[in-house]
């Protein structure tokens, strides 16, 4: 598999070296310059650090990468973008860091850089991005200042962008002819059937440990059983039945699962199901490329795809990365290109052929991606539902994000009432959102 | 020249102290009275009086960490020193292989925290650890160790790493004990287990005493175990301070915030070991009174 | 005391089951870092399985000679953290030794004014948790202990070495290895007084006869006397420079990261690979392993000394 990479990696090379001797290139000017750059520790950008030397030999950039887990990268980040002369020329945020960065004036628009002849690329394709991915991921300024909207523009290009999709091992249902679920009683009646079914085996492996990890295994569910965080005066509807539901589903997600699920962080949960602990994983896509590797897993071909299942509503997450250029960056321009040639049709495949997620339409069509990774083709479908409100992207989401986590890990560890934990959460988040100035205008 | 050369000797140290802790400790003070962001230097900072301190003292979850840490340091001095001395007592031989047997009993306890944390991780996982594998083999059902029962599990990661201090200490000072109190004791027809009651635990107790306050100082130090085994969860329960401290600092960006927990995590501290420090005089005094009637026996 | 008699055999049990409790844990961890994670995973405990080196190949794979092939890229690069952690580590001991042995030496023969004051100063600021120290270590080495860009040693420290912005005492080694001085000196003072105080006078004396200053009798009769101290007290200031993981996260940059740091980062959520991690668990308990089976009589004396005569 990996020598296919090189040849492709090769053949397309060889065809820029032969474009790049009949005039001056775009990148001749930048040639020999170091870019400084900041990803995170995730299956995506270890797929774009195999790709990253193709980059190099083509352009003659260099890149150097501090590649650190996504909570370390964003503590880095606040540092380094506070600072008048960043070290990064090209950061990897996570999408809920968006709100900060630009709302502290930290990241650079892009509108420069697209307008600028000596830079953008003709054949870009800006159409074929994924749209809910652009506006989750890229965009700030539209409605509730997160979303899509006319008074938003371009802060960021996705680049290892996910959603949500169920994976479920074919052999396991076959065997008790089980059907794969559809909805959400279909999916909760099949989680808590299989450890009846297979003694030993856990239904649905989620993640649930305090903190991030069961906030965003409660928001997964929260999106499709019709409920939200916020109402659209940003009071908090957490509390609401819809909510009560979704952490209802969390708890006998968690009861029916693997053992000790309630501790079990995204590693853990991922690790069960590659070690055939658990009958169905859902969460988000990037895992696909770990499950069909041998060294990894257990359960190479024995996994199925759907989508992720309906509530009230279809309703996937949409997460994952961006990047995006910092305003105290020294070499913008070259950032730029990178940015450019990574997310480019050639660029997105390349990654996407190395275990990488895909941020483009044509990318998810395409056949040589699709024959080496069946699954694209219901990832492509899930990314039709794919919410892009299903978490409110705000400043001050970090802070509401960890209680909902430990919060939620109280429900599932000392049987907080569910109802009570959520009344609470609501309580804190409104004082929260009254404090950064979110009911002026009411 | 003459009078200046003790301060000559002691001016490095003392520059460096001052310069890295004092300081510091009044830098941490001086913020934790201002809303502090870390992009800001703390002249650009907003001054708030004790809101911070007020704002803590009101937060649940605040009490609730601060709760877990001294919940954290009492079981694990009062464990670690039960089974140190105890095994102290018990191991008070002339036996070959006594060093061969100290110098493993130290092993765990210069081993990096992290690792330590990481070593336990593995052996608490549900399914594929150590501990529930071995449970699973004996019939047992596994336990959720880093779930329901994650404090204890904390406990006990550092409970197996410190006892050995504990141990060496009181070996130590059990085998500087004079030996004719103990002989004078047996000619009296004391039993082992009243010469230790009667006689070695209160001679040692000066040690003791000491050995307790070291330990007690180092719980309130521990961090890294945790942040590696539980990061504090499942919800607060394994939060402690120090957790806390960090996570409000470099995750939440509350500096302000944070410097007031250590104000309060500092304040909890000197209390603590001023009390202990009082009971220590007593208690040496008690020992020497005892010391010398013991001579005075003779 | 009891002496060497035969003991019931129930205590050699005891004996073992302590010694299996205390040394358990590390060869678990020695013998799993020798695995490959489907192994670990699969549940074959016990010995039966094949040794590799793999793991270590993908946690040392920046100083290896070739590229191993398992690696698609080398993404872990402990070799240089090591180095880091080496640096940092043995500079922060050997200063602090210094000092502190000087500080201590000071506290325990001369009488002087604020003797008392420093000596109590060091055995308060012993309690202070590496928390508290975080925030204002961490505000005042990125924002306050800097040298602007644009000065004069600032424009030659940035046209030496590189880098961008103004220089700051975070993000260097030196910046973490006083933060490490700071810590240990108090414990190590406090070790060394109690070697100090057994040094006699009458050699001292009988130096200073012969005409040697103060400084001579330290560094010529002193020094080499308590030279089992000095022992002890390096173990300890090393082992909390090599072990440190919280002030070193705060105060590091990409080049300057110590291993422990590295070994948390590892533990990422997305791949907990149970084999490398153990491997480079293994790769930071190794120096600390080797000085207490070499020097564990020094050890157990500093600590005792610092306890018991304290």
């Amino acid at each position: 598999m990996r020598q296919s990479l090189k040849t492709l990696a090769a053949a397309t090379g060889l065809a820029i070296a032969s474009l790049g001797s009949a005039h001056a290139g775009p990148y001749d000017e930048f040639a020999g310059t170091t870019l400084v750059v900041n990803f995170p520790a995730h299956p995506h950008y270890n797929a774009v650090m195999q790709v990253l030397p193709e980059f190099t030999k083509e352009t003659g950039i260099e890149v150097e990468v501090d590649q650190l887990p996504y909570l370390k990268m964003r503590e880095r980040q606040t540092l380094e973008l506070g600072q008048e002369d960043g070290d990064y020329d090209l950061i990897a945020y996570v999408v809920f860091s968006k709100a900060d960065y630009v709302y502290a004036d930290q990241l650079e628009n892009l509108a420069r850089y697209f307008m600028n002849p000596k830079l953008a690329d003709p054949s870009y394709d800006s159409d074929d991005l994924i749209d809910g991915y652009v506006y989750n991921i890229g965009f700030a300024g539209g409605k509730k200042g997160y979303l899509e909207g006319k008074t938003g523009s371009l802060f960021g290009i996705p680049f290892g962008s996910e959603t949500s999709v169920l994976g479920y091992r074919k052999d396991i249902f076959d065997k008790h002819g089980l059907k794969v679920p559809e909805t959400y009683d279909e999916l909760l009646e099949t989680a808590c059937k299989i450890p009846e079914l297979e003694p030993g085996m856990g239904g649905l492996s989620s993640r649930a440990a305090s903190g991030h990890h069961a906030s965003h295994a409660f928001l997964l569910h929260l999106a499709p059983l019709g409920g939200r965080v916020f109402d659209d005066a940003w009071k908090p509807r957490i509390n609401d039945e819809a909510g009560v539901a979704a952490a209802n589903a969390l708890k006998t997600i968690v009861d029916c699962g693997p053992e000790g699920a309630a501790s079990y962080g995204f590693g853990e949960a991922l690790g069960s199901f590659l070690n055939g602990d658990t009958a169905m994983f859902l969460d988000t896509t990037v895992v696909a490329g770990q499950i069909d590797d041998p060294s990894k897993s257990q359960v190479v071909g024995k996994v199925g795809w759907a989508m992720h299942p309906m509530g009230v509503r279809r309703g996937s997450q949409t997460g994952g990365f961006g990047i995006g250029i910092p305003k105290n960056a020294l070499n913008k321009e070259a950032a730029f290109l990178l940015m450019q040639w990574l997310t480019s049709k050639k660029g997105d495949k390349l990654v996407a052929m190395a275990g990488g997620n895909p941020s483009r339409f044509s990318t998810h069509a395409d056949e040589d991606v699709n024959a080496k990774f069946p699954h694209m083709a219901t990832f492509g479908e899930a990314l039709k539902h794919a919410d892009p409100d299903w978490r409110p992207i705000i400043p001050v989401w970090g802070k509401i994000n960890a209680d909902i986590g430990t919060t939620l890990s109280k429900v599932l560890t000392e049987d907080l009432d569910i109802q009570e934990a959520l009344d609470g959460v609501a309580e804190r988040a409104e004082a929260i959102m009254d404090e950064a100035g979110y009911y002026t205008w009411q | 020249m003459n009078r200046m050369t003790p301060y000559l000797f002691m001016a490095p140290a003392a520059v460096i102290i001052v310069i890295t802790l004092l300081y510091p400790l009044g830098y941490m003070v001086y913020g934790s009275f201002r809303d502090w962001d870390p992009s800001q230097t703390i002249g650009e900072t907003e001054w708030v009086g004790l809101r911070n301190y007020i704002v803590l003292y009101g937060d649940p979850a605040f009490r609730e960490s601060m709760w877990v840490t001294l919940k954290f340091a009492f079981w694990v001095v009062t464990v670690e020193m039960i089974l140190g001395v105890g095994l102290a007592l018990l191991l008070d031989r002339n036996l070959r292989g006594m060093s061969l047997l100290r110098t493993l009993f130290i092993l765990p306890m210069m081993i990096a925290p992290v690792v330590v944390g990481l070593m336990w991780r593995y052996m608490y996982h549900p399914t594929v650890g150590t501990i529930n594998r071995w449970l699973k083999e004996f019939g047992f059902s596994g336990v959720d160790w880093l779930g329901q029962h994650a404090l204890l599990s904390v406990i006990i990661a550092d409970v197996w790493q410190w006892t050995p201090f504990i141990f060496i200490l009181s070996l130590a000072a059990l085998q500087s004990l004079p030996s004719s109190a103990i002989e004078a004791a047996r000619m009296d027809g004391a039993t082992n287990w009243q010469a230790i009651w009667h006689i070695k635990l209160p001679l040692m107790m000066p040690v003791l005493i000491v050995t307790c306050l070291l330990r007690l100082i180092d719980a309130f130090k521990v961090l890294e175990v945790i942040l590696v085994l539980t990061e504090g969860g499942p919800g607060l329960s394994t939060e402690i301070l120090a957790l806390r401290i960090s996570r409000t600092a470099t995750e939440f960006r509350e500096l302000g915030t944070a410097a007031a927990m250590s104000g309060y995590l500092m304040l909890l501290l000197m209390t603590l070991t001023a009390a202990m420090f009082i009971y220590t005089k007593l208690v040496e005094r008690r020992a020497q009174r005892l010391a010398r009637m013991v001579a005075e026996a003779e | 005391m009891p002496n060497q008699d035969r003991q019931h055999p129930a205590f050699y049990a005891v004996l073992v089951t302590l010694v299996f409790m205390a040394v358990g844990p590390i060869c678990l961890m020695f013998i799993n870092s020798f695995k490959l994670d489907v192994d670990i995973l699969s549940g074959t405990s016990g010995l039966l399985f094949m040794p590799t080196l793999q793991n270590y190949e993908t946690a040392l794979c920046d100083v290896l000679p070739y590229e191993p092939d398992h690696l698609e890229y080398c993404s872990l690069k402990i070799g240089g953290s090591f180095t880091n952690s080496l640096i940092i580590s043995i500079v922060s001991t050997a200063l602090t030794l210094v000092i502190g042995c000087m500080a201590a030496y000071a506290l325990v023969r001369f009488r002087f004014m604020g003797r008392d004051v420093a000596s109590m100063t060091t055995l308060a600021v012993r309690m202070l948790p590496p928390a508290v120290l975080l925030v204002p270590v961490f505000g005042l080495w990125n924002n306050e202990f800097c040298i602007d860009k644009d000065s004069f040693v600032g424009e030659l420290i940035r046209d030496t070495f590189g880098g961008r912005g103004d220089i700051c005492l975070a993000g260097t080694h030196s910046g973490i290895i006083l933060v490490y001085i700071a810590m240990n000196l108090p414990f190590v003072i406090w070790i060394l007084q109690s070697f100090i105080v057994q040094v006699p006078r009458q050699l001292e004396e009988a130096a200073r006869m012969d005409g040697a200053g103060p400084f001579q009798v330290f560094f010529l009769v002193v020094l080499p006397l308590i030279r089992p101290g000095l022992a002890a007290a390096a173990i300890f200031a090393f082992r909390i420079a090599w072990n440190e993981y919280l002030l070193a996260s705060a105060l590091s940059d990409r080049d300057t990261k110590t291993v422990p740091i590295l070994i948390v980062n590892n533990m990422s959520e997305f791949n907990i690979e149970w084999g490398v991690i153990m491997a480079t668990g293994m790769l930071l308990a190794i120096p600390p392993i080797i000085f207490t089976l070499l020097a564990s009589r020094q050890i157990i004396t500093g600590m005792t000394a610092g306890a018991v005569k304290g």
